[in-house]
């Protein structure tokens, strides 16, 4: 317990990091959702082939793979990223194809006539994508979001592959140096259970304040 | 305002409206009667362009919609036509996430750029107009069904149409809600609006429309004078109708 206690500064610097990569990541993966989501919607025929290929094949080889041909395999291609900007593309890339499903399941949860009101009222379709039907969708959006990003949170432990220093890294790094195990990792079981729970209770939050009406 | 050529409309194999041909001119009130699954709501949704035509042409105070056009052609004829035709729709349509005065007033900022000031100020007399001036802040869900259509016609008067649709606008309704959301209409009859109403109140169609038209299967059945009408239909039909709905 004294060897936790002694290395929480550093434990609570992984911490940091494992936050970093996961807020940074939810909000790439946020645009790239949405963007992909519209256009497998509302694209043309080839944009929504583009689409629903990305998101079979992101949905369909293990994140772990994703992280090294991000980070390794570039780099026979002369593209040599730090170890963080690696994990922020490989991982917005990653929760991208997650929030693109949520999105259009969504998306076409808000009732159709929404859009026939938006548009009888002389609204282009995109506009009353925007103004109406978006805005809705957001808050049918928000359960599957909420329990994406708290997979997200537990998914950054897998950049510790590449050598960015986030939360398990860090563990890692102190058993190397103590050649002790559990303390160590049932520390940082019990901080990314501590983080997932409030990340949880947020969203409970916003869930909340959404839903007035 | 509307001239309609040898209209069609199909899903499918599934022909709904069979060449209609008609005109309506302006400040006329047509009440669009029929028994279920005749192809009024169809009709009335070929007007504004919710439903594509597949054969004909439909012009609407000079916008052209027809399949013949080029796409781009045939989009901006329809968006041209939307903005001047209000529609009503039976499940009202509101939404849900904006208060009472905002869906009044969104049309007005997203499509005609207006300040919010400005929109607010139309909202707010529109809503006085419809009897829902103290509701201005509430949220749709806090309303009851006439309310809301009471909003909802507020909503499409904002734009200022020559033209309102009216898609069954009181069957989602309890029958003692009707009664204000049919005033409301009646007051835009006798102020000159140019309207086309699909319904199954009778009375009301008897009492404000100036004209009927009884479809069946498709088919404009009979198109007449409401007297005329309901105390002397011509077609087999329109009698077979018009004693099912009277035996309530």
């Amino acid at each position: 317990m004294d060897i936790v206690i002694d290395n929480l500064p550093f434990l609570l610097k992984g911490a940091y990091y494992t936050l970093l990569i996961t807020v940074v990541s939810m909000f790439f993966g946020l645009i790239i959702g949405l963007l992909t989501a519209i256009a497998r919607i509302k694209g043309n025929r080839f944009l929504r082939m583009i689409a629903r290929v990305y998101v079979s094949i992101i949905r369909g080889t293990p994140p772990l793979v994703q992280i090294v041909i991000v980070y390794y395999g570039l780099v026979d291609y002369g593209i040599e990223l730090g170890p963080l900007t690696a994990a922020y593309i490989a991982l917005s890339v990653n929760i991208g194809a997650y929030v693109s499903e949520a999105f259009r399941g969504a998306i076409q949860s808000v009732p159709k006539g929404q859009t026939e009101a938006a548009i009888a009222t002389g609204m282009t379709e995109r506009q009353a994508m925007r103004r109406i039907v978006i805005p809705q969708a957001i808050r049918y959006a928000i359960p599957p979001l909420g329990n994406t990003f708290v997979g997200m949170l537990k998914e950054t432990s897998l950049v510790s592959v590449i050598a960015v220093t986030e939360l398990m890294r860090s563990a890692q790094l102190l058993v190397s140096q103590y050649y002790v195990y559990m303390p160590f990792y049932l520390a940082i079981a019990v901080m990314y259970w501590i983080m997932s729970t409030v990340f949880t209770m947020i969203l409970h939050q916003i869930e909340k304040r959404l839903s007035v009406y | 305002m509307i001239n309609i050529q040898q209209l069609q409309k199909s899903f499918g194999e599934l022909e709904v409206l069979k060449n209609i041909s008609l005109s309506i001119p302006d400040h006329q009130v047509v009440a669009v009667i029929g028994p279920s699954g005749s192809g009024k709501s169809t009709f009335l949704r070929c007007l504004n362009g919710l439903e594509t035509i597949t054969g004909g042409t439909i012009t609407v105070n000079g916008h052209e919609i027809s399949m013949k056009a080029p796409r781009k052609i045939l989009q901006r004829e329809i968006h041209a036509i939307r903005q001047e035709t209000g529609m009503v729709f039976q499940q009202f349509n509101l939404y849900p996430h904006k208060s009472v005065v905002e869906n009044v007033m969104e049309a007005l900022i997203v499509v005609k750029k207006m300040e919010r000031g400005a929109a607010h100020k139309i909202a707010s007399d529109l809503l006085s107009k419809v009897g829902l001036a103290e509701k201005e802040d509430a949220y749709p869900s806090q309303l009851s069904g006439g309310q809301q259509q009471r909003v909802a016609i507020a909503r499409a008067l904002a734009m200022e149409p020559k033209l309102m649709l009216f898609d069954e606008p009181t069957s989602a309704l309890d029958p003692e809600l009707v009664g204000e959301v049919l005033k409301v209409m009646k007051n835009l009859a006798e102020d000159g609006m140019t309207m086309v109403i699909v319904t199954h109140e009778m009375n009301f169609a008897k009492d404000v429309a100036d004209r009927i038209l009884f479809m069946a299967d498709g088919v404009i059945v009979e198109d007449a004078e409401p007297i005329s009408f309901f105390e002397n239909p011509q077609t087999e039909r329109a009698q077979k109708f018009l004693r099912q709905v009277s035996e309530f």
